[in-house]
């Protein structure tokens, strides 16, 4: 079993660094294929201005699946977001079926349209720090996402963004 | 005449006054500095809402005029504000965004404001209760009574929103400031409690008065897709566009068709008072407010300027203090889905407007920024904006359209018309 464990915490680490790079590359269709039915996904961030816990954005998988297939319908900022992500904590559930994952995050923005595309074009900057807390479904050999949390410290987000993060 | 050459570009516009501005207001630091001077520093500014306040010694800091300004709750839960400096040593007292008196700081004892450079302390209606080693340092020289903070003029109005003014002569209230464009949205809002339920900040660099404008107009509809799919109708064409005395507006409302945006649903299931189902109504106050009410959650910008090509936006998202947990949780969707910082809306506005500061520099050929749509002041109108800029250019005596030369009033379109066709022998 200790094995087994540390196999699925392995696969567990294995489905957050593929589901940054499907993010990055927006394919969306990865992601959301590595969630399950029942996924739920919410960005928060907690407000010393209002002294209260902020949620951002999230929704379900169907709304999720719903705005990233409307996202040519809307003007965006097309500069990529790319994230550097690192798996501190992943916890198997005694029973096998479920995990939980602290991951820490930074996400770089690299300008490409969204202020003056020939001076600004090219520049790195941080987007965002934070952290995903995410909890998994084990089903047989099948990992998938049950809820993420991406709990920011950033609270500057200027233009925003309309991509999940 | 197809693209133009620099005479062209520079000429005037064949419109009429008033419907279009000189980019030079947009970027101009002399006209910044003005600007607070002759308007930010004399009017009301709502600053917060009174949740952000609910317990006795509470407080919130905040920036007028740049200004530092600090709104505290008293233990008799009237809301004051005071000017966020100490009077011994000019420091600046609370450092934080928001927090309670009710404990103690390092250097200051409970239920006090203190200054923690000296440990100067005030109550929460701005009286100096401590100097420290007085006796010692001002003999009798100087008391507490001599050093008490500045206070400011502050009111809770329309909904529970602190309102502050820098002005102690500004002589009129809030509600005659707001000469009534407030009354489309009061009874919707004073019902009851209202409660914060989103905030967030943007610092933008662009002038303030873009960001007003592009909450001024809804011809920009053509950037959101989620507009256009979910109005563009017959009742949407016909939304009034109203002035008021004071620069400020209010558009008039239609029932927003949410479930023509795909996987998104009616909002029937939840309004606010007095509001029918789906409902939006728009309130942009001068120089910098906007209350912005769609259905189930009410948004408000307020806005900070902090440069000629800066201006930090606040966003809060507000409910009924009464809502079930299932209610907020309703609102808050609704209100994210288009208005938060990942919403489809404010990131579209906020890219237009970044754009907008992109283009106009204080170096830059001049831009003549045209507002001059006419729509028998309906939703694509310009008539806000071009109300805007005339109380604009009262108030700085600077004409809008070329600011290096005195206000003169705007005369009716409808007399601007005629003059035109006299002039052209009509």
């Amino acid at each position: 079993m200790a094995e087994n464990k540390h196999d699925l915490k392995e696969q567990v680490r294995e489905l957050i660094y593929n589901t940054c790079i499907h993010l990055d590359d927006h394919q969306w269709e990865h992601w959301h294929d590595n969630c399950a039915d029942n996924f739920n996904y919410a960005i928060r961030a907690f407000s010393p201005e209002v002294q209260a816990d902020i949620k951002y954005h999230g929704g379900d998988k169907e709304y999720m699946q719903s705005i990233t297939s409307m996202l040519s319908k809307h003007n965006s900022d097309q500069s990529p977001l790319r994230r550097h992500c690192t798996v501190y904590r992943v916890e198997i559930a005694a029973d096998g079926k479920s995990a939980a994952a602290i991951s820490s995050l930074a996400v770089y923005q690299t300008q490409l349209d969204g202020i003056n595309s020939h001076v600004d074009a090219g520049t790195t900057s941080v987007f965002l720090v934070g952290r995903y807390n995410d909890k998994f479904i084990i089903d047989g050999g099948s990992i998938k996402f049950e809820d993420r949390e991406v709990r920011l410290d950033t609270r500057r987000l200027d233009k925003g963004t309309h991509w999940p993060i | 005449m197809s693209s133009r050459n620099h005479d062209q570009w520079n000429a005037t516009p064949d419109l009429q006054q008033g419907e279009w501005v000189d980019s030079k207001i947009y970027s101009d630091e002399e006209i910044f500095e003005d600007e607070l001077k002759k308007i930010w520093s004399k009017t009301w500014i709502p600053v917060c809402h009174e949740s952000e306040l609910k317990e006795a010694y509470s407080f919130r800091t905040m920036t007028v005029a740049r200004e530092p300004v600090i709104v505290v709750r008293g233990k008799d839960m009237v809301v004051r504000a005071f000017l966020n400096v100490c009077p011994h040593r000019g420091n600046m007292i609370e450092r934080r965004p928001s927090g309670n008196y009710k404990r103690g700081t390092p250097s200051g004892t409970p239920k006090t404001m203190t200054c923690m450079f000296h440990a100067w302390s005030f109550d929460m209606k701005g009286k100096c209760v401590n100097i420290s080693r007085k006796a010692e340092g001002y003999q009798d020289r100087l008391n507490e009574s001599q050093v008490g903070l500045r206070e400011l003029k502050c009111e809770v109005y329309f909904g529970g929103f602190v309102w502050v003014s820098l002005n102690d002569d500004i002589g009129i209230t809030v509600e005659e400031f707001a000469a009534g464009s407030l009354d489309v949205l009061a009874p919707s809002l004073n019902q009851e409690p209202l409660e914060v339920f989103h905030y967030h900040k943007a610092i933008i660099p662009c002038n303030y008065k873009l960001w007003h404008d592009t909450n001024c107009e809804f011809y920009h509809d053509y950037l959101h897709y989620h507009n256009r799919i979910t109005g563009f109708n017959e009742a949407y064409f016909a939304r009034k566009n109203s002035g008021f005395d004071g620069g400020h507006i209010n558009v008039g409302s239609f029932e927003v068709q949410y479930d023509n945006y795909e996987g998104s649903h009616s909002r029937e299931e939840l309004s606010f008072p007095h509001l029918p189902p789906n409902h939006w109504y728009m309130i942009d106050m001068f120089p910098g407010v906007n209350f912005n009410l769609r259905g189930s959650a009410l948004r408000c910008d307020l806005m900070t300027p902090l440069g000629p090509n800066s201006v930090m936006i606040e966003f809060r998202g507000l409910g009924l203090a009464s809502d079930s947990k299932k209610d907020r949780q309703t609102r808050i969707d609704h209100h994210n889905s288009i208005w938060g910082p990942f919403g489809r809306n404010l990131h579209e506005d906020l890219l237009a407007v970044t754009g907008q500061g992109s283009s106009m520099h204080p170096m830059a050929e001049s831009r003549k920024i045209l507002h001059g749509r006419h729509e028998n002041e309906t939703i694509h109108d310009e008539n806000g904006m071009r109300h805007y800029y005339e109380e604009w250019g009262k108030l700085l005596n600077r004409s809008p359209s070329n600011p290096d030369e005195k206000f003169k009033p705007y005369p009716a379109f409808k007399e601007q018309e005629a003059q035109r066709a006299a002039a052209a022998g009509k």
